[in-house]
């Protein structure tokens, strides 16, 4: 039972998460805020005269960095949902003997392709894409996203494929309806949830990647958002208050994301993510 | 699920149906065939050229062919030098934090925020939008946090400790970076655990309580046990984790002061991008991989085994 001296001690952790999340992001905000003298002459105030000057200097920069993010992150989703609702359908099928191997198969392999560290497999994708003529290239570094992206949302895909009851499926063959209208006019429409969930989550994901989005394109073209934020991070070290206004510009789409697929995030990720 | 997994009795089908019955057996794999396809391409030949090059001479002048093989010299080099070492205990020192605080303040974290109450869907709505934001921005704002006249120092400054060297000495730097990582996947293991405590049977936590265990006992000693197969997982899932983790001791300190954060993912990258020695940074790449696939065959055993057809 919950007590008294109990309930206080919810209340405690509830604070201390709390400050320990929202302090840093609230200084994300204070800071893009602040002019530039401010954040040299004393860094952590937080009695200041508020301005916008630091969201002007950088607002054409970030909004370009947009530009080329939201062109990444919408084909990387697209494409990774055309690629792994199918998959999912294909390995959430029951099916016996060999071809029941092969989905075990498969299935290990996403698993252990999951792992591997991105910082490692960008060294030989860089020379894979050098040979194919696709190295510095927007097409290149949107196909090494996919191939990222890819064993992840089939993994979190699959448990919904296989909640689909089968007795719809055994009605359509009934109807004579062939494998690929039963996943057109079933499989889909009740993936509906397990796709948003998904693809809210890829794009996140593909929004922050940064590995890839630095090495992979050429000097000189518009970079990504994480490449604009990534050489920030080198250049001007002591900028702060225009990194952060860059930080909170680039992550509004993330924003909008979230406060759509907030709920269904949650829900998916708290029953899909381990299974 | 399991509910709906179990197959609806029908009538034994009748044998001119037994041709179309080994037919859609066969069909639904081909709807994996794209996605194969892609990821031969992008995930498995790079791994083979990844590999490739750990047994070949490549440098920055041929990256893309002519590799002469070399054999395990590479091995033997990464293996001789101290540095790979000192990267493979430093990973392991991230490891350690980090399951700590996935496992032990996740599984606190998660008994409070599964209780309903006042703002505990706030707090987890406000977690998760932090997990969702990229590394870059949360790891910039943790730089200037932790900078030697940053706001943290300051604070202490006012109670008169420090300024702590968070970031800038190498004796902090390493459990400072280990620190933000953790923070940065806290939300993910909470949200995981919560669910898999929601899932708990309401009648299993009335017996105990009736049964007069207090809050926590019922914590540790029920929900705890029924939570074992989803911590094991977690627990997989974070050593993975620490091995893949980058992002962050990119942006806090490129693996400095001096070399006190190079772990073996950071290692291996700049060992190929920075030196432009492919060939090493592949090798402590595989090496660090054997690693990861020693922790892979149980977790892969452990899914399969979760998910009986």
């Amino acid at each position: 039972m919950i007590t008294a001296p109990q309930r206080a001690l919810f209340a405690v952790v509830k604070v201390v998460l709390g400050l320990a999340y929202a302090v840093p992001l609230a200084w994300i905000l204070v800071t893009s805020f602040k002019s530039t003298t401010q954040v040299l002459t004393d860094p952590n105030g937080v009695v200041f005269a508020p301005t916008l000057d630091t969201y002007r200097e950088v607002v054409g920069e970030g909004a370009a960095a947009i530009v080329t993010s939201a062109q990444i992150s919408v084909v990387v989703t697209v494409v990774v949902v055309a690629l792994g609702v199918p998959a999912a359908f294909a390995a959430a099928a029951r099916l016996s003997g060999r071809a029941a191997r092969v989905i075990a198969i498969a299935l290990a392999g996403l698993l252990v392709l999951q792992m591997i560290p991105q910082p490692m497999t960008v060294i030989p994708l860089f020379s894979v894409l050098a040979q194919w003529g696709l190295l510095n290239t927007l097409p290149g570094l949107i196909l090494a996203d996919v191939a990222v992206m890819l064993p992840f949302a089939t993994m979190l895909l699959r448990p919904y494929a296989q909640d689909v009851p089968r007795a719809l499926y055994e009605a359509a063959v009934m109807d004579g309806a062939g494998p690929w209208r039963s996943f057109r006019s079933i499989t889909v429409p009740m993936m509906r949830n397990g796709v948003f969930t998904v693809a809210s989550v890829v794009f996140i994901n593909t929004w922050g990647e940064f590995v890839y989005a630095i090495n992979l394109l050429p000097p000189g073209v518009v970079p990504p958002v994480s490449g604009l934020l990534a050489a920030q991070n080198t250049t001007y070290a002591a900028n702060w208050n225009g990194l952060m206004a860059l930080a909170v510009l680039t992550s509004l789409p993330l924003v909008v994301v979230f406060a759509i697929s907030q709920k269904r995030l949650i829900s998916g990720l708290s029953l899909g993510a381990v299974k | 699920m399991s509910g709906l997994a179990t197959k609806v009795p029908g009538v034994a089908a009748p044998p001119q149906d037994q041709q179309a019955r080994h037919r859609s057996a066969i069909t639904p794999l081909g709807f994996g065939v794209p996605a194969a396809v892609v990821l031969v391409a992008m995930a498995i030949y790079p791994l083979v050229v990844l590999f490739q090059m750990s047994v070949s001479d490549v440098g920055p002048s041929n990256i893309v062919g002519g590799w002469s093989f070399v054999g395990l010299d590479n091995f033997a080099g990464a293996l001789g030098d101290p540095e790979t070492w000192y990267a493979l205990w430093r990973t392991l020192g991230v490891c350690a934090v980090l399951l700590t605080s996935n496992l032990v303040l996740g599984f606190i974290c998660a008994s409070v925020l599964a209780e309903p109450g006042r703002g505990s869907g706030a707090v987890l709505g406000l977690m998760v939008f932090i997990w969702a934001l990229p590394p870059l921005v949360s790891g910039s704002v943790w730089k200037f946090l932790l900078d030697d006249s940053g706001a943290l120092n300051s604070v202490l400054g006012v109670v008169g400790v420090g300024p702590v060297p968070w970031l800038s000495s190498p004796a902090a730097a390493l459990w400072t970076v280990a620190g933000v990582v953790a923070w940065s996947a806290l939300p993910f293991s909470t949200l995981i655990l919560r669910g898999a405590m929601l899932a708990v049977p309401k009648e299993v936590l009335e017996a105990a309580a009736i049964d007069g265990a207090g809050f926590w006992t019922t914590r540790v000693r029920i929900v705890l046990p029924l939570l074992r197969p989803t911590m094991w997982i977690l627990a997989i899932l974070t050593v993975i984790y620490a091995f893949k983790s980058f992002d962050f001791v990119y942006v806090l300190t490129e693996g400095g002061p001096g070399s006190s954060t190079n772990t073996l993912p950071v290692l291996s990258y700049y060992t190929a991008f920075t030196q432009f020695d492919m060939s090493t940074g592949a090798t402590v790449a595989v090496l660090s991989m054997v690693v990861v696939a020693v922790c892979a065959v149980p977790y892969v055993r452990r899914i399969n085994a979760e998910a009986p057809q």
